[in-house]
This record gives C-alpha cells, sequence and structure tokens, in this order.
C-alpha cells in the first residue's frame, strides 16, 4: 500500500516536471530556463527519494545527495560566467539585465 | 504494476524531448538546459534499471560538471550567432556516407548487443568477490578484475587534459552581469560539504554504490565552485605548475605502479595479491579521486594556466 502511494507521488512529482520541461522549451528568458532546470533538480531529488523508499534501495539516498550538491554548482556557473558583459557596449548591458 | 509503467513512459517520453531539444533546438541556451536536465533524467533511468553506480557517475560528471562546462562555454560565444553556414554540393555525398556509416555501426551494436551472453558474468564475479579486496561487486570489477580499462580510462582524462591545456593559455573570465554579493559566502558554506560527500563516497566504495570516479567529480565540482570566486590562485602561478602536473598524473601513476608491482611479484601484470588487495585499492582510488577532481578543475580553466 505505502509502495504505491509512494510510486503515485513519484509519478505525480515527474509529470509536474514535465511543466519545468515547457517552461524550458518556451523560455522567454535564460533566467526562466535556469529556474526551471532547478525545479527539474529539485523534483527529481524528491522522486530518487521516494523510490528509493519504495524499492527499498538506500544508495539512492546518496545519489539525491549528489543532485542537491550539484545544483548549485549549476546556478553558481550561470550566473557567474553564462550571463556576462560579453561585450563592454551599453546594448549588450541592457540586453542582458532584461535577459 | 501500471503505476511503474506510467513513471517509465514519463520518463521514456521526457528523454526523447529533451534530446530532440538539445540537438535541433532554435535557442542555444535551451539547449545546454535542456542537455543538463537530460542528465538528470538520464541518472534516473540508470535507477530503473537498477544501476545505482552508473545513476551515481552520471549525475555527477552528466549533469553536474558537463553542464557546467557548458555553461561557461556559452558565456563566452557572442549573443547573435553567425548564420549558420550551409552544406557545398561536394560535401553531400560525404554527408550520406557518414549517415550509412553511423546506421550500420547502430545495427551492428545492435546485433553484438543481442548475441552477448545473458546472465552475463555476476556470477562469475561473485565467486571472485572474496579474492579482489572490496566486498562491492562493481567496486571490484572497475579495479581489480578489469582494473585496465580503468587505467585506459584515467589515461584517456589525462590526455583530454592535455589537449585542453594545449590550445593556449587559461582563459580570464568576463565580469558578471551583477554584482553576486552572496557567492563567497555561498563557497565558504558549500565547499567543506563537497569535501565531505566527496570522502563519504570515497569511503563507501569497497563496499556500496560510490567510489573514485563520483568522489572525484563532486571534489571536481567543489573546486569549479572554488575557481568561480577566485578562490585557488595556487593554480595559476608559475612555481605550483610541476605540482600541479604531477597530482594530475598522480592516478595514472598510481595504477601503473600497482599493475607493474603485480608483474614483479606474481608474474601477471595487474594481477593483485589478495592480502595486499585492500590498502592497495584504496591507495588507488584515493590518488585517482585526487586526480579525477584537478582534472575536471583542469578542464575548467580552459587552457594552460601559468602561461
Amino acid at each position: 500500500m505505502t509502495t504505491t502511494l509512494y510510486l503515485a507521488a513519484a509519478t505525480l512529482l515527474l509529470a509536474n516536471a514535465g511543466v519545468g520541461a515547457w517552461r524550458i522549451w518556451r523560455g522567454p528568458t535564460s533566467a526562466d530556463r535556469m529556474l526551471a532546470a532547478e525545479l527539474i533538480s529539485t523534483s527529481a531529488i524528491a522522486v530518487l527519494l521516494l523510490l528509493g523508499a519504495a524499492l527499498e534501495l538506500p544508495a539512492l539516498v546518496d545519489v539525491a545527495l549528489l543532485f542537491a550538491l550539484l545544483a548549485a554548482i549549476a546556478t553558481a556557473n550561470f550566473v557567474t560566467r553564462t550571463w556576462t558583459l560579453l561585450h563592454e557596449d551599453r546594448s549588450a548591458r541592457e540586453e542582458a539585465r532584461r535577459d | 504494476m501500471a503505476l511503474s509503467w506510467a513513471f517509465d513512459l514519463l520518463l521514456a517520453v521526457g528523454l526523447i524531448w529533451l534530446a530532440w531539444q538539445t540537438l535541433f533546438g532554435h535557442h542555444r541556451f535551451a539547449a545546454v538546459v535542456s542537455f543538463m536536465v537530460f542528465g538528470l533524467l538520464m541518472a534516473l533511468v540508470w535507477v530503473r534499471l537498477s544501476a545505482p553506480d552508473i545513476a551515481l557517475a552520471e549525475a555527477a560528471i552528466g549533469a553536474g560538471v558537463t553542464g557546467a562546462l557548458l555553461l561557461s562555454a556559452l558565456g563566452r560565444l557572442p549573443r547573435h550567432p553567425e548564420p549558420r553556414h550551409l552544406l557545398r554540393p561536394w560535401q553531400r555525398p560525404l554527408q550520406l556516407q557518414a549517415l550509412a556509416a553511423a546506421g550500420m555501426l547502430a545495427v551492428w551494436l545492435g546485433w553484438v548487443a543481442h548475441r552477448l551472453p545473458r546472465p552475463g558474468l555476476a556470477r562469475e564475479v561473485a565467486s571472485d568477490l572474496a579474492a579482489t579486496g572490496v566486498a562491492h561487486e562493481v567496486t571490484a570489477v572497475l579495479l581489480n578484475l578489469r582494473g585496465l580499462d580503468t587505467l585506459l580510462e584515467v589515461a584517456v582524462m589525462l590526455t583530454a587534459v592535455a589537449l585542453v591545456w594545449s590550445l593556449g593559455p587559461a582563459l580570464r573570465s568576463f565580469a558578471p552581469a551583477t554584482a553576486l554579493p552572496g557567492l563567497p559566502a555561498l563557497t565558504h558554506l558549500l565547499h567543506p560539504l563537497f569535501l565531505l560527500v566527496s570522502a563519504y563516497l570515497l569511503w563507501r566504495g569497497s563496499h556500496a554504490p560510490g567510489g573514485a570516479f563520483p568522489a572525484g567529480a563532486v571534489l571536481g565540482a567543489g573546486g569549479v565552485l572554488l575557481l568561480l570566486t577566485d578562490s585557488v590562485p595556487w593554480m595559476h602561478r608559475e612555481r605550483y605548475q610541476r605540482r600541479l602536473r604531477a597530482l594530475l598524473a598522480a592516478g595514472l601513476m598510481m595504477f601503473l605502479a600497482v599493475a607493474l608491482g603485480g608483474l614483479l611479484i606474481t608474474g601477471t601484470f595487474f594481477a593483485i595479491p589478495t592480502p595486499l588487495a585492500a590498502p592497495l585499492i584504496l591507495a588507488i582510488e584515493v590518488a585517482t579521486a585526487l586526480s579525477i577532481a584537478l582534472m575536471m578543475m583542469a578542464f575548467y580553466l580552459y587552457g594552460e594556466p601559468g602561461r
């Protein structure tokens, strides 16, 4: 019974992550896409923990831990290295602010 | 049962959609983000296939470090790309030939996979597990029974570092578009966690999913976080270059030393005597994890430091 409940919750979370995939496709700004990826990453952590409980695989907790740590890396990279002022002119600065 | 079918179906549809977006999407940033999410879902697929070891490696390398590399590379490209170059007429037959070769290779690989013995070598590995010095089958195969494959993998990574560094001096990063006052604090708070998790994965490798590759990748990801805030200036200094290179090669050197030591003691290349197996494998794991972590950071410099 509990296993069914866990699997149902995992499936629901995965379907919910699908909405994030739609946002990645639709945009419109890079920040929207990055946040959608973070939403999917967080959902994946919950899915992994639920699967770990449902299938009785304690190793999945480690995978979830890794997901949580690496999500921070992706965001930090985005704000420092992707969202940069590539050209020092004003239009690029404006665009970076809007994007 | 119907539920797990629904879960797997959702996973498969999501994977194909993201792969399509990565390859044929018109927006470059969306393609990179799709690739990162593809890595996450791929890790879930490995979990569903009962392969938590591969899920760990995929999560650490596929979704984490590769995503970071692609995001940084994207930041260096011009915002408005040049129009795509169309194929010239004489290139068409070449393209068709490449497509046909790839298709034939795929069919051949499928045929070989179909012909593989079932249920595999799990029973042979389990019967030899006592002599390998570790209690987890995957680590036993990776570092003892098929240690040569892992040695060559580490050699390939070292070659890749040499190739990236041969492209030119390390790149300077551009200033971020907004002020980021929280980033140094985040790094100082998070980096100890990366060290802790990496040590935990390394220790766990001897009896459960984990081991040198995920541990090295996590340590490397923590190192990338340090590079983002310029917290490792020694990597760029002239007098540390020799030490840096020695550490980069440490994993491969340790592997080779153990393999040659086996040749001297037992007469067979890479034969590890059972009483020595446990400490030797631990030594290989520590050296390889350290090397892999530094290699991840070395890729991230996008060029040779100290030049």
